[in-house]
This record gives C-alpha cells, sequence and structure tokens, in this order.
C-alpha cells in the first residue's frame, strides 16, 4: 500500500457532476478526486453509479452538469479521444476489443497514433511489450479465441500502454481465478509507485481494501463520502452501501415446506460465464439470484430457459430439460420473463391483447380462427387481478408504463395454466413502486398454486423481501446459500461483496 | 489472412476457366478487339465496385451509385458538350467528380449525423438523383464530346490505360487496408465501432470518409459509363446491386470489416465476363442474372464455412470451466 504525501497534486478531480438518462437520475453532485500515486476505491451496490461516474471520467458519457479535470486541464467537450490526449487511460469492464482482430492488432491500436512503430513491426512490437507482463499469450491470436480471463488482463495491459496519468479500473476481476487477481494487485501497485493515480472500482470490498488508499462510497448516485482505506471498517462500508429506506411491502411468505417435491432440478449445469451450477427448487418456493453485475447469473438463468447454450442436465418436474433451444423449456413448462422487455419480451406496437395471449392462442382458437372474443375474457379478469392500468385490450404495449409492461408479460404464465417454473430476470426494473407490490403479490400468487420461481435481482431489498431463500453467485459458481430466516438486505450485500464473515461461511457450504 | 485469398483465388479460377472454355467453342473470344471491348465494358463495374467495398468495410451499403453514375452521364452532357476542346473540358470533368463528392457528403451526412441506416440513406439519394436527372434529361440525348471519350478509352495493345491504373489502385487500397495502421483503423472500425470509440479512434469521421470515398469512386464509374453510351441518358443501370455482388464475391462481409478491394475487381470483371461471353452462345441475358445469382450464394456459403467451423469449436471450447473461486473463499 503505498501512502501519497499529502502534498501530491490531484491528478483527476470530478467536481459536482450529474447525470441522468430519462428520467432516472444516475448521479447527483458527485465530486471525486484522485491524487498522483494514490489508489482511490470507487464501491457501491449495483446501480449506484459507478460505471456513469467512470464513463463521464472518461469522456464516453457527457455529463449534465459539473466539471473533469484529468491532470490539471479541463476536459472540454468530452470524448474518448479527448481524454485520452489528456493523459487517460480506462480499463472497460466489458473491454474495448475488437474480437475479430489479433491482439497485436489490438494492442497496436490503444497506442496514440504518435507513439506507434511502423505498421510492418506491430507484432514484433506487440511481443516485446507484453512480454513483461508474462500473460503466455500469442499476439497473433484473434481476440475472439481468448479466454475471458486472458481478454480482461489484455484490457488493463491495454490501458496502462498509452503510459496514462490517470487510470480507470471498472471491475479488472469479475473473469480472473486469484492467481490472476493477485498478479493484476501487483500491477496496480507497481503503477501508483511509479505515480500514476488509480480510480478502481470493485464490488469486492477486501479486494480492494487491500491495495486501496481511500474509498469513496456511492449510493443511488449520491456520493456519501471518501474516507482513508486504514482507518474505515467493512461494516461502515457496507451500511453507507445500502441503507435505503423501505419503500415497498412485500406479500406474506408462507412456511417453508420441506417436504415439497422438487419441480426443478438443475446438475453440474455450465456455460459461457457460469458453472458448473447445482440447484434444487420445491414447488412454491421463490429462489432469489443475488450476485454482483457479471458473475453469471444472467447467463445461468438464460441457459435454463434454452435462450444461451449449456451444458449439463436439467430437469422439470422429473423429466429431463432440453436446454437445446427456447422451445424445450417452454413445453416442459418452464418460462422466462427476460429482463430485455422491449428486446424479447414484448411486441411493443401490438395491443395488450395480443401481448398476453401469444403463448395460448391455439387454445383460444376454434377451428383455427381465434375469437377476439374469447381472448378479451381470457384476458379480463386476470387483468384487473393484477391491476394493469390501461385504457383498453387494444391499446399498443408501448404505450403502458414499464410496470404496466411487465405485468401483461407476467399474465402469459397466469393464461397458460400448465406452467410449472417461472425464471424472471429483474421482474421489477424500470417499474413504478406502487406496480412492483402487485407484480411481487402475483408472482407469490402463482407459486402458492404449485409454482416454482427463480428471481434474478440486482436489488437486495427485492431479494430479501420476495423470496423464501437467496443463492449468491460470484464468478460464474454459487458462493453461498441464505436461508429465509437470515433474509436481510444487509445480509445479502456482505454475500455479494464477500465480507471476510460471510466468505468464510461460504466456504463451508461451496465445497 | 488465409481465409482472405480464397474469393481471390476463386474469382481467378472462374475468370479463367469461363474463359478458356468459351475460347475453345468460339476463337475470336482472346481475340484483341474482343479483349480490349471486354475491359473497357468492365471499367465502371470495376471502379464503381472498389468504392462498394468503402462502404461495406464501414458496415454500410451505398445503393444510390447507380444513380450516381447515370447523374454523371446525363450531368457530361451539359458539361462536356461537343463543341469544347482542350483545358476547356477540365471545369466540365471536375463537375462530374463535383456531383460525387457532393452526393458523398450527402450520404455521409445522412448517416453519420442524421444516423439513419445507410441502406434507407442511399435508399432516399437514390431517388432524388434519379428525379434529377429525369428532370435535366427526359429522354436521351445531348452527346458527350468525343475528345473525351477516346481518352477515355485509349489503349495499349488491348489492354486500356485505365485498366492498368485501375488494377495499381485496388493493389495500392489492399496494400494500404492490410499493411498500415490506416487500414488497420478503417478496419478496426467496420468490426466494432463501439470499441474503436474507446480506443480514442474517431469512428464517426472514418465512416464519414468512407461514405464520400464511395461516391467519388461511384462519379469517376460515371465517366467511363458515359464513355459507354455516349449521350446524355436517364437510364438507370443495375450497378448497385452489382457493385454489391461483387464486392461480396471478393470477399467483402456484410457485416463490415472484411474486404478486399483486388477481390472486388476480379469480382467485377467476372461479372462482365459473363454478360460479354453468353450472346456467344446465343443464350438470353436473363440466364446472366440467374448465374449472378447462383454464385453470390454460393460463394457466400464458401467463403463462411471456415468462419462457421471455426464458430462451432469455439463454441464448445467457450464452455469451460470459469476459473475456481476456492482461495477467494479461504483469503
Amino acid at each position: 500500500m503505498s501512502t501519497p504525501g499529502p502534498a501530491r497534486p490531484v491528478a483527476l478531480s470530478l467536481a459536482h457532476v450529474s447525470k441522468a438518462f430519462g428520467a432516472v437520475q444516475a448521479l447527483h453532485d458527485v465530486s471525486v478526486e484522485c491524487r498522483e500515486g494514490e489508489i482511490h476505491a470507487l464501491v457501491g451496490e449495483n446501480g449506484s453509479g459507478k460505471s456513469t461516474l467512470l464513463g463521464i471520467a472518461s469522456g464516453f458519457l457527457a455529463p449534465d452538469e459539473g466539471v473533469v479535470e484529468i491532470a490539471g486541464a479541463r476536459l472540454r467537450r468530452p470524448s474518448p479521444a479527448r481524454a485520452r490526449r489528456l493523459g487517460l487511460g480506462i480499463a472497460y469492464q466489458d473491454y474495448s476489443h475488437v474480437l475479430d482482430l489479433t491482439v497485436a492488432e489490438n494492442l497496436y491500436l490503444a497506442l496514440p497514433p504518435k507513439d506507434r512503430p511502423p505498421h510492418r513491426r506491430a507484432e514484433r512490437w506487440a511481443k516485446e511489450t507484453i512480454a513483461p507482463f508474462e500473460l503466455g499469450i500469442a499476439v497473433d491470436a484473434t481476440i475472439g479465441t481468448l479466454s475471458l480471463a486472458e481478454r480482461q488482463l489484455l484490457e488493463v495491459v491495454k490501458a496502462l500502454l498509452p503510459r496514462p496519468k490517470v487510470l480507470l479500473l471498472d471491475e479488472p476481476t469479475t473473469a480472473l481465478g486469484p492467481d490472476a487477481v493477485g498478479k493484476l494487485q501487483a500491477l496496480v501497485l507497481e503503477q501508483a509507485r511509479a505515480g500514476v493515480a488509480i480510480v478502481y472500482v470493485s464490488h469486492r470490498l477486501p479486494e480492494v481494501l487491500s491495495v486501496a488508499d481511500r474509498v469513496t462510497v456511492l449510493r443511488d448516485g449520491v456520493g456519501q463520502g471518501t474516507f482513508d482505506a486504514e482507518s474505515v471498517s467493512e461494516e461502515k462500508l457496507i451500511a453507507l452501501m445500502i441503507g435505503r429506506p423501505l419503500e415497498v411491502a412485500f406479500p406474506d411468505r408462507p412456511a417453508p415446506d420441506a417436504e415439497a417435491e422438487v419441480l426443478l432440478s438443475v446438475s453440474g449445469l455450465r456455460g459461457e460465464r457460469f458453472g458448473p451450477v447445482d440447484l434444487a427448487v420445491r414447488k412454491g418456493e421463490i429462489v432469489g439470484l443475488a450476485g454482483a453485475e457479471g458473475n453469471g447469473q444472467v447467463q445461468f438463468l438464460r441457459a435454463l430457459a434454452g435462450v444461451e447454450r449449456a451444458t449439463g442436465t436439467s430437469s422439470c418436474d422429473g423429466r429431463e430439460l432440453d436446454t437445446r433451444t427456447p422451445l424445450g423449456p417452454l413445453r416442459a413448462g418452464v418460462v422466462l420473463l427476460s429482463g430485455d422487455r422491449r428486446g424479447e419480451a414484448l411486441f411493443p406496437v401490438l395491443s395488450v391483447r395480443a401481448n398476453a395471449t401469444v403463448q395460448v392462442l391455439r387454445r383460444l382458437a376454434r377451428l383455427g380462427v381465434v375469437g377476439r372474443r374469447r381472448e378479451r375474457g381470457a384476458i379480463r379478469g386476470l387483468a384487473a387481478r393484477l391491476r394493469v392500468r390501461m385504457a383498453s385490450p387494444e391499446q399498443p404495449i408501448q404505450s403502458l408504463s414499464g410496470g404496466n409492461q411487465q405485468k401483461v408479460s407476467l399474465m402469459r404464465p397466469f393464461l397458460r395454466g400448465d406452467v410449472k417454473v417461472i425464471l424472471a430476470e429483474e421482474p421489477t426494473q424500470g417499474v413504478d413502486v406502487g406496480a412492483r407490490f402487485d407484480i411481487y403479490e402475483a408472482l407469490r400468487a402463482k407459486t402458492r398454486e404449485g409454482v416454482a420461481a427463480v428471481v434474478k435481482s440486482s436489488d437486495p431489498i427485492e431479494l430479501a423481501g420476495l423470496c423464501d431463500r437467496v443463492i449468491v453467485m460470484s464468478r460464474g459458481r454459487i458462493v453461498e446459500e441464505i436461508p429465509g430466516d437470515e433474509l436481510g438486505e444487509r445480509r445479502i450485500v456482505e454475500a455479494i461483496v464477500g465480507s471476510k464473515r460471510t466468505v468464510s461461511s461460504a466456504h463451508g457450504s461451496a465445497a | 489472412m488465409r481465409r482472405g485469398w480464397l474469393p481471390l483465388a476463386l474469382m481467378t479460377a472462374l475468370i479463367v476457366a469461363l474463359g478458356a472454355y468459351t475460347q475453345a467453342h468460339h476463337s475470336e473470344f482472346l481475340g484483341k478487339l474482343n479483349l480490349n471491348s471486354l475491359l473497357l465494358e468492365a471499367m465502371p463495374l470495376v471502379i464503381v465496385s472498389l468504392g462498394q467495398v468503402c462502404a461495406l468495410l464501414v458496415g454500410g451499403f451505398d445503393v444510390s451509385v447507380a444513380a450516381l453514375m447515370t447523374m454523371c452521364v446525363v450531368t457530361a452532357s451539359f458539361t462536356l458538350t461537343p463543341t469544347m476542346s482542350g483545358a476547356g473540358l477540365i471545369p466540365g470533368a471536375l463537375a462530374l467528380v463535383g456531383v460525387g463528392m457532393a452526393t458523398g457528403i450527402f450520404n455521409a451526412f445522412l448517416i453519420r449525423v442524421l444516423k439513419l441506416p445507410s441502406i434507407v440513406a442511399t435508399l432516399g439519394t437514390l431517388s432524388v438523383l434519379q428525379g434529377a436527372s429525369l428532370a435535366l434529361r427526359a429522354y436521351p440525348t445531348g452527346p458527350v464530346n468525343t475528345d473525351v471519350t477516346n481518352v477515355l478509352n485509349s489503349s495499349v495493345s488491348f489492354v486500356p490505360y485505365a485498366f492498368i491504373g485501375v488494377v495499381a489502385l485496388a493493389l495500392f487500397a489492399d496494400l494500404w487496408l492490410y499493411r498500415t495502421r490506416g487500414g488497420l483503423a478503417l478496419r478496426a472500425v467496420g468490426l466494432d465501432a463501439t470499441s474503436s470509440r474507446r480506443l480514442g479512434m474517431s469512428a464517426g469521421r472514418i465512416i464519414f470518409l468512407a461514405f464520400v470515398a464511395c461516391s467519388v469512386l461511384a462519379s469517376i464509374a460515371g465517366f467511363y459509363l458515359t464513355a459507354e453510351v455516349q449521350i446524355g441518358s436517364p437510364i438507370i443501370g443495375n450497378q448497385a446491386l452489382e457493385s454489391i455482388a461483387a464486392a461480396v464475391l471478393g470477399g467483402a462481409s456484410l457485416a463490415g470489416g472484411r474486404g478486399s478491394f483486388f477481390g472486388a475487381l476480379l469480382a467485377a470483371f467476372f461479372l462482365t465476363e459473363i454478360d460479354n461471353v453468353l450472346p456467344l452462345f446465343q443464350q438470353p441475358a436473363e440466364y446472366a442474372d440467374m448465374t449472378i445469382g447462383i454464385l453470390i450464394l454460393l460463394a457466400l456459403v464458401l467463403y463462411q464455412a471456415p468462419e462457421l467451423i471455426a464458430r462451432a469449436r469455439n463454441a464448445r471450447r467457450r464452455v469451460a470451466p470459469v476459473p475456481a473461486t476456492t482461495s477467494e473463499a479461504s483469503a
């Protein structure tokens, strides 16, 4: 750990920065300073504004208000190219590689044009450049053929190539194993000793605290203060990260029934970014899926629905699931509520009626002709029960609010009647508070009828309130299971950030 | 790179095979006269195909090129009239390039600034140019200066000078594309615009320039179309689709970032060869369209085979264990 003297100049300054995306205020009057040679950790829950802040610092996003200064110069008319010219390097969480080009070509493009060697020497130059990092990667390999861990390390190497004065690392270890994490941290400390100002964003508190000099906490886009890493405790940081007022009520949780039959059973399932995962979900149970973004939760859920490739076995109600295409799980009664409502779940220009009944048209049809009256009859009661607020069932669904759109996609499992498992991905994202309870209530009502549900959410309050138990994923694996009587926002956040107490208990359950 | 040679080899083989077969049945095919007319006939499509490669490399299309070429022909019937001579022809020639430049900037503006999909933007431009051509010349009239067409068609032995120039241009362009930093930047932007922007490249400017280059090349193709029709004809040919076909047969990817100028040149020449040969066998011209269509489909499957195989292999490889988390737990 380096201890910069108080006199060291500020290399990166973000002053009173605000940014809104539509109606969502992602950042509100946030100020952060990072001095030369300092490692400054930026921590916060999913959606607290960390990535937005980095986007603004790197010139990729323009702030609505506030000033960015890199190495003493103000970043005007922000663009990544301008920020780089001022001396900023960034390793993106989702990388900046051109996958179809080789490692050498990608490294070459990461250099500022004036520093590039002649093109014909690019490959040799690349080989010499990455040799000290000891990555064991062939420079003539196409990036697309590398593992995610190799890509992630290369992303950091690329950020360092222009010899930046300020280095931003956005979740640089999500795909890394323990050895690689150690290697990366050694690299980061070495850069800090050389005088580089480093902003290190991560949700893994022990990991960032072991290298950081100072820590800034963000919550819901608002800065919660900056602290010396040595003097602040993990407990205090976690308390600052959470603590939103409880604004939603949740439906009552039935008593757990350990005797209920297992409806969904997963064994050794693995796919891109996750696995192997074992899981059993009982009839009537809602299991929460927690974890920092990008740790395989989404891929796991989608693989179960047959939307992403996976190997391993899973079964529903005793029959093996064919997850090669989405059709297999659908026929077996496994329904995915996609988090990408506009892109995947709904037909935005079609009516509420058409969106609700699209999976059950055969049942509503006579002699192959769908009766509009039968359709309306099927959804009328349900729309009232789920409290869908709409002017008419013929209204295009895109004119409804996000919450009401989600309710309509929830009508589908209700209409089908033969649904056994509901896989919900961020069921209340972009949904107003009023509609949230209706969605929770609908999910609970469905499980009371004997359905099993898996809910992936980045909101720990939601998981704690809605679920019977919560499993926590990290780096693609289940690292902890939190039983119903322990559920609470704090408990879930602790598990996600991997604080010491929960990590040791994870050791027991993961073994 | 291995993948890059396949289209060049295939096009060369097809050109030679078709030529040899035709020669075996019609000995006049390889005669100087026919070769010269074949090469001149190929010029407009060859040049516009090089332009189309620029648009495809940044992941776009330009369907306005044929209308632009016709606009150039119509413009030439006003600016390069038979009464002009010598240096007086230069402003008239520049007018054609100016039309190309203006069209290119207009297209690039629609695509980059108004963020229209390139196919929609250039479709709009196509209609505008078509209307303008018809407004200027409602029917084919207005002969073009023969000094100009003679210069354009001048040849050494049976090879037009312009053809030598275009071959050199295509080879240089390929060398630039695969052996220089500028070419690398262009390919990177075509393959992944977001990553390129993050790496500090001005993706917007590169896309802008690619569409301007496409239109300027199309206006130069317009010169050779003028030399062919020699009169202000507002009739639009099908060079837009044929140039896309040539670029793709020559190895360009519809997804952007991949392509070969020389490959497009060979393919454009081959497409012209088919058109040239069919009448010799008393075959109707419709067969040319069908042959070209089938060839494009076959070529696409063939070119993508290595990629598809590699992807299938990767997909199997990707499903590999994620690094263990056990030592994080023991930390």
